[in-house]
């Protein structure tokens, strides 16, 4: 070997080494979830504008330990498989230190095993299944946080708002998917906790138009109160079915009603009668105002803006695992969320030592706000049995 | 009884849906023993070119995702129909053209394949335009509720009725009485025989797939408002109108029709018993039809003279 060579050569490692410095010193972060395919696909995109805002804010402000952040996105089009593949993908050939992400719950429970398996934090800020969050095995070392909507948190505060009815009589009804057996079955365990039974439980089918047959059921029984899960369609047809035979229960539904497609598909005058949970009525904080009018023409419609507020909480609290943690070990970092010293001061609220070994949820029933729409508007509901509920009144 | 009433009235509304898919079917079959399998995706393509004249109709881009209220009116609504009965008339010529003819005469089902795949291509076209949205559609005849003895129907679902029993009956008639329709069964029942009698078999069999597809387009037009407009609505009622062909008899318009009702008004029935099981007594009639009736329940069996 000739010096020319040796000295060529010395030179090419000497600059694979300087890039491998400059690369390590930012720190990646992944998304992974549907930014195109379902009908969710809109809340994945509000989200990642929140993440993307929060890893601007963060970069300008120095960075985390003087490192900048910056952010891989992998659209998952909603399949499982595609999931599962992005999620080695980021991890493996990305490296990145903690995914954001899925929008679809059953995604989540497609692929919690490999962030467990790989000691990477997945903060999760769209899907609301309860199961995502759980560890796999009682006990075992659980990467899976999440700082948006529960499905079980909702169900309880539902529940205990219909427990504190006068006069009830309680309906259960849910869509044959997934999504609506995993909400019929928390609700009736909920209903069980209070001491309390539905006297009619019906199922419909997703695409279903016409749920007459189900309602008439349901009047006979002489229900006055339905508990639904539902998607936003579907239960844009149901209240529709609910017109058809002039019968009018009280509707207390899952989240997806604020989804703009139940505002279309049920109609303005009917879209007002059900009563929802949201992570957060409208933009009310001066800091909320500010992220919104910086994202809002990027949202395909307002009521979106929920899912950038947690895309960007997401960042703030890997963030501070990060600083505690003094580096970017995921098995270091899941140990410092799980017992962060400092509180984060986020978009929705101040995090006050948000998770712990058992508790991967950091927005519980008491963050949760009841509201309605009020013709095209999401608007806070209250009346006195809301005013009267405390969160010790909460069975989960 | 007020309850069973409405079952039944809802089940007739639902049932006029697959009815309509079901004429779709029986059309081609009738003529060239050839089905499109993508007539489902024909549907929601019928819808989408529907809402986009009348999009365009009220001053938006074909593309946009909610009307916001506005009234189309009566004249965009027409305009609608028959961009939707042209498009899908035309797409349903190249259907034949492309798909069908250069492989209905060779042995084997690769006539299957290129119309399953000639929906899937259509599905993708529409997603890359449309986006997976779906769109609620005003309806040409208002949207309040018609009561009547405490039932409830929409406007839409009476008119999608009506319209497949007028369907029916024209279809009917002229499949047995006229000229054109003992042309389309002469087809049927031997091309070589047919076009001696001086017969232009082509283009009968053309006309066959341009009508079967323009009923599709007729189909999502009238599904639109009530289902909403979805690139995925065609799927189940495909299936459904299929499912309705083959117990009403798919070679005959009349059991086409009644095929449609019977399930739509089987699926509400069921709901009043137990929503669940309902997709297994549907396939379950089918299979039962199938196994004891082949030609359907209204269908005349067919003797093969040797």
């Amino acid at each position: 070997m000739n010096l020319a060579k040796i000295l060529k050569r010395t030179a090419v490692a000497a600059t694979l080494s300087a890039a491998v410095v400059s690369y390590a010193q930012d720190i990646k972060l992944g998304f992974n979830g549907d930014l195109s395919a379902s009908p969710s696909a809109q809340s994945g995109k509000a989200g990642v504008i929140g993440i993307e805002a929060a890893i601007a804010d963060i970069n300008a402000a120095g960075g985390v330990l003087g490192r900048k952040l910056t952010l891989v996105v992998r659209d998952d089009q909603s399949q499982p498989p595609k999931s599962i593949q992005n999620m080695s993908d980021l991890i493996d050939n990305e490296k990145v230190v903690a995914v954001f992400g899925p929008t679809n719950s059953g995604n989540a429970l497609a692929w919690r095993h490999i962030p467990n398996q790989k000691k990477i934090v997945s903060m999760g800020m769209i899907g609301s299944g309860t199961d995502i969050t759980k560890p796999m095995s009682p006990g075992a070392d659980n990467y899976m946080f999440r700082v948006s909507m529960v499905d079980r948190e909702q169900v309880a505060a539902l529940v205990t708002y219909a427990s504190k009815l006068p006069k009830k009589t309680i309906g259960l009804m849910g869509e044959t998917t997934g999504y609506g057996q995993g909400g019929l079955k928390d609700l009736e365990e909920i209903l069980k906790l209070h001491g309390m039974s539905a006297v009619a439980t019906e199922k419909f089918g997703v695409a279903d138009t016409d749920m007459t047959s189900q309602l008439n059921k349901m009047k006979a029984a002489g229900v006055d109160t339905i508990l639904l899960w539902a998607q936003g369609t579907p239960i844009g047809q149901l209240m529709r079915s609910m017109e058809k035979i002039n019968y009018f229960p009280m509707v207390l539904t899952s989240w997806a009603a604020d989804n703009i497609t139940f505002f279309d598909a049920a109609g303005k005058n009917l879209a007002g009668k059900p009563i929802f949970m949201r992570t957060m009525v409208s933009p009310s904080t001066p800091a909320q105002k500010k992220l919104y009018e910086r994202t809002a023409s990027k949202l395909a419609a307002p009521s979106a803006f929920p899912f950038v507020i947690h895309g960007y909480d997401a960042v703030l609290l890997v963030a501070e695992a990060i600083k505690q943690s003094g580096g970017t070990d995921g098995a270091k970092m899941k140990d410092a969320l799980e017992n962060l010293n400092a509180a984060v001061n986020g978009m929705m609220k101040t995090y006050n030592k948000p998770f712990s070994k058992i508790d991967h949820e950091a927005l519980t029933a008491s963050d949760l706000s009841f509201v309605k729409w009020n013709n095209d508007q999401l608007v806070g509901y209250t009346d006195n049995i809301i005013k009267s509920m405390s969160v010790g009144d909460y069975k989960r | 009884m007020e309850s069973i009433l409405q079952a039944l009235i809802s089940g007739l509304a639902v049932g006029s849906a697959y009815s309509l898919v079901a004429l779709g079917f029986s059309v081609t079959f009738t003529t060239t023993k050839t089905l499109n399998f993508s007539h489902g995706e024909f549907v929601s393509a019928g819808a989408f070119i529907g809402m986009s004249v009348l999009f365009f109709a009220v001053g938006k881009l074909p593309t946009s995702t909610s009307f916001g209220g506005a009234d189309p009116g009566t004249m965009a609504q027409l305009g609608a129909l028959l961009g939707s009965l042209a498009v899908m008339g035309l797409i349903g010529w190249l259907l034949f053209v492309l798909g069908v003819r250069p492989f209905a005469k060779r042995p084997g089902m690769a006539w299957v394949m290129s119309t399953l795949g000639f929906g899937v291509i259509l599905q993708s076209v529409g997603l890359a335009i449309w986006g997976p949205k779906p769109v609620v559609v005003p309806s040409p005849v208002g949207d309040d509720v018609i009561r009547f003895l405490g039932l409830g129907i929409r406007p839409q679902e009476i008119l999608m009725l009506g319209v497949s029993v007028v369907i029916m009956v024209v279809f009917d008639h002229v499949m047995r009485k006229s000229m054109m329709g003992k042309a389309m069964r002469a087809v049927a029942q031997n091309q070589s025989v047919a076009s001696l009698m001086g017969i232009n078999v082509n283009r009968v069999m053309v006309g066959a797939f341009v009508i079967s597809s323009a009923m599709a387009g007729l189909s999502g037009f009238l599904l639109a408002p009530i289902a909403q407009a979805s690139l995925f609505m065609g799927l189940a009622v495909g299936l459904k109108g299929f499912s309705a062909a083959m117990v009403g008899g798919l070679s005959n318009a009349r059991g086409c029709v009644m095929g449609g009702f019977i399930l739509g008004v089987l699926e509400s029935f069921v709901n009043l018993w137990s929503a669940q099981w309902r997709e297994v007594a549907i396939f379950g009639l089918v299979i039962l039809v199938l196994a004891f009736r082949p030609n359907g329940l209204f269908g005349t069996s067919t003797v093969e003279k040797v």
